[in-house]
């Protein structure tokens, strides 16, 4: 099955700059969701509980690591004129997978993930990733950067989400942190964030400091 | 380039495994999702009539179990309010048999102390499931749950918190003259003093329509199950009389 490029990879470090650079990468400078403004939808619909948003970014972690490797296996073998129908058929096999086992296993968020789940399959991210790096490179390159860009998609669903939460209900992770005193003297909590709009003004300050911080992001 | 009998070749193994491994993960995970499904519902029937775990415990699937088996007994009953003996709730699809009700009962000591009547109907976006509790007065609201739901999570999603169903608790679904006139989900504050509080609860702010929703299904359900309610009402007022 090996062929000589292969083997060649057995050879280079596991974790060589190069290799940790898809991990590192993607969590800042070219995060999925702030810089390449993939995966929107999903970081809208999920982040009113941290509970929620969390799930998501495991099932998007797992799905996209798997379906890297997988496709990045069968990257020889796939007749490029099928290609994007057998990465869709490899994804939405993997998140069917995911959706059924929080079914069984943690059905109370798979009530609350709903149809976001089964969504997994049109995340940008996903179907990206499949073309513009497992095509081309080795499995375990491919399940690094699938690692690197699901934890850049949590790690901003996360941020989005806490700040929703507090602001939007009051709550982290479910436990009220608002004391009821500032309730009392006329605080309230604010609507507009468990609306799709407060998910939008917060990713558009995120790309706003991140561009900030980063001079070299052109614009 | 791969040849024309090569892409199709290597479609059909692709489909092959794919669906292999899925129909083996439906089966394999079936009979758990299954039985969460009948958790849930019975966890919120539960619930409905203020059977709780103790404070530090949890609702653990064994718990919900036993709870269930102790306290609740599962009727089946028609449009006309009869018992169907010999029929078990967890076993009707409403979709086949649409003139068919499963309510419960919640026993203690052989007494019935409430029964359960399940509530669906539209909320703003989507079918609100719940279930709501009445006394053996079938008038005084025992307590009420929704348990599945699409509306605006922190918005109309509110109705599945416990701040919300608490306030219906010992409202009463009838007038003086014994007509349903149902609970009624207010914009903003219920008024103390209106002589309409009885019948009225706390509305969500930002979700006017979900409360409305929910105003319409409560008083269209609790008409379906009038029959029911009436003729077991009589049995009371007969003994009283008697």
């Amino acid at each position: 099955m090996a062929d000589k490029a292969e083997v060649q990879v057995k050879r280079e470090k596991l974790f060589s700059k190069k290799n940790l650079k898809n991990i590192t990468e993607p969590l800042s400078n070219n995060n999925p969701i702030t810089f390449q403004v993939l995966g929107i939808c999903s970081a809208l619909a999920v982040t009113v509980q941290i509970r929620t948003a969390l799930v998501m970014s495991l099932a998007v972690i797992s799905v996209l690591c798997l379906s890297n490797l997988t496709i990045s296996m069968l990257r020889k073998r796939i007749p490029s004129k099928i290609r994007i129908i057998v990465e869709l058929a490899v994804v939405a096999t993997l998140v069917i997978l995911v959706d059924q086992i929080l079914k069984a296993f943690l059905y109370n968020i798979s009530k609350q993930l709903s149809v976001f789940v089964g969504l997994i399959i049109t995340n940008c991210i996903i179907l990206g990733r499949a073309e513009a790096y497992a095509l081309q490179n080795k499995p375990w390159p491919s399940l690094l950067d699938g690692l690197g860009n699901g934890l850049g998609y949590g790690w901003i669903l996360m941020v989005i989400a806490t700040g929703r939460e507090i602001l939007g209900s009051g709550t982290f992770l479910g436990y009220s942190i608002i004391p009821e005193s500032l309730y009392n003297a006329g605080y309230e909590n604010m609507g507009l964030m468990v609306l799709a709009p407060g998910a939008f003004i917060l990713l558009g300050l995120l790309v706003w400091l991140q561009r900030t911080l980063n001079k070299t992001i052109s614009e | 380039m791969h040849s024309t009998a090569y892409t199709f070749r290597f479609a059909i193994y692709v489909t092959l495994v794919c669906s292999v491994l899925l129909a083996a993960a439906a089966t394999v995970l079936k009979p758990r999702q299954v039985e969460n499904q009948l958790l849930e519902m019975k966890k919120n029937i539960l619930v409905s009539v203020d059977i709780r775990p103790q404070e530090g415990e949890s609702f653990t699937r064994e718990l919900i179990q036993a709870k269930y088996d102790q306290y609740i007994k599962g009727l089946v009953i028609n449009e006309n309010g009869e018992i169907l003996p010999d029929r078990d709730p967890g076993t009707l699809d409403p979709k086949k048999e649409p003139g068919l009700f499963g309510i419960y009962e919640r026993i203690e000591d052989g007494d019935i102390k409430a029964y359960v009547f399940p509530v669906s109907g539209k909320g703003l976006w989507s079918t609100i499931y719940g279930y709501l509790a009445l006394a053996p007065d079938m008038n005084t609201v025992v307590g009420i749950t929704f348990y599945q739901h699409g509306e605006t999570p922190g918005l109309g999603g509110e109705i599945e918190k416990d701040w919300f169903t608490s306030n219906f608790v010992g409202k009463k679904i009838r007038n003086d003259q014994g007509e349903i006139v149902s609970i009624n989900v207010v914009k903003g504050k219920v008024d103390p003093n209106s002589p309409e509080a009885y019948h009225q609860v706390d509305g969500i702010s930002g979700s006017t329509l979900t409360g409305r929703g929910v105003t319409n299904f409560l008083k269209s359900e609790l008409k379906k199950y009038e029959p029911f309610m009436q003729a077991h009402l009589q049995i009371k007022k007969g003994e009283i009389n008697g």
